[in-house]
């Protein structure tokens, strides 16, 4: 982050403030990723979202209780609203 | 990468106890490196921007470390407050 970035963030949600409009990545409960374009957020981290990929990571076992190799399921959705009680972490993506 | 407890201090003085409430202790570690850990066992490693009341959490050219092995990267990073189990200073205060 620069430090003209680093001088406006004067408390936690100005960082959700800056990444509005941007790409951004978002850890949720349930071993699930969003990136997608920040569009709006509340106190609570309730998202609004578009052009979404969603990622849900599985480790899938076997009969004899073997985990098997993690997968990760894939969906694309247009325009998504997210509770904010299931986001762990936002961040502006990388790449 | 666990446990980086702080050295103690070189000119061989006692290391002081940290006196002062849980909020005073989060005043002092803004702009310091922590670990802030949270459910699931998964930490954080960062540059604490700043935190809230909520204990949201900012951190800059944060590390994510999980099982041992670091696991992500992330330039800034927001992390919401209910899944903050605790914050540890990874320096001096």
């Amino acid at each position: 982050m620069d430090h003209a970035a680093a001088a406006q963030i004067s408390e936690p949600l100005d960082l959700v403030k800056l990444a509005l409009g941007e790409r951004v990545f978002i850890k949720l409960r349930g071993d699930r990723t969003l990136t997608g374009t920040l569009h709006a957020y509340d106190a609570h981290m309730n998202l609004v979202m578009s052009q979404v990929e969603e990622s849900v990571h599985i480790v899938d076992v076997t009969d004899a209780g073997q985990p098997l190799p993690p997968r990760v399921e894939r969906r694309n959705v247009e325009m998504l609203f997210v509770r904010g009680d299931s986001v762990i972490l936002i961040s502006p993506a990388q790449q | 990468m666990e446990s980086q407890s702080p050295e103690p201090p070189a000119d061989g003085s006692a290391p002081q106890p940290i006196a002062g409430s849980p909020s005073d202790f989060l005043k002092n570690i803004v702009g310091k490196r922590v670990k802030v850990r949270i459910g699931g066992g998964v930490d954080y490693h960062g540059l604490l921007t700043c935190l809230d009341g909520y204990m949201n959490v900012a951190l800059e050219d944060t590390e994510e470390w999980a099982a041992g092995r670091m696991t992500g990267q992330f330039g800034d990073c927001f992390l919401r407050g209910n899944n903050v189990l605790y914050i540890s200073a990874l320096e001096d205060l």
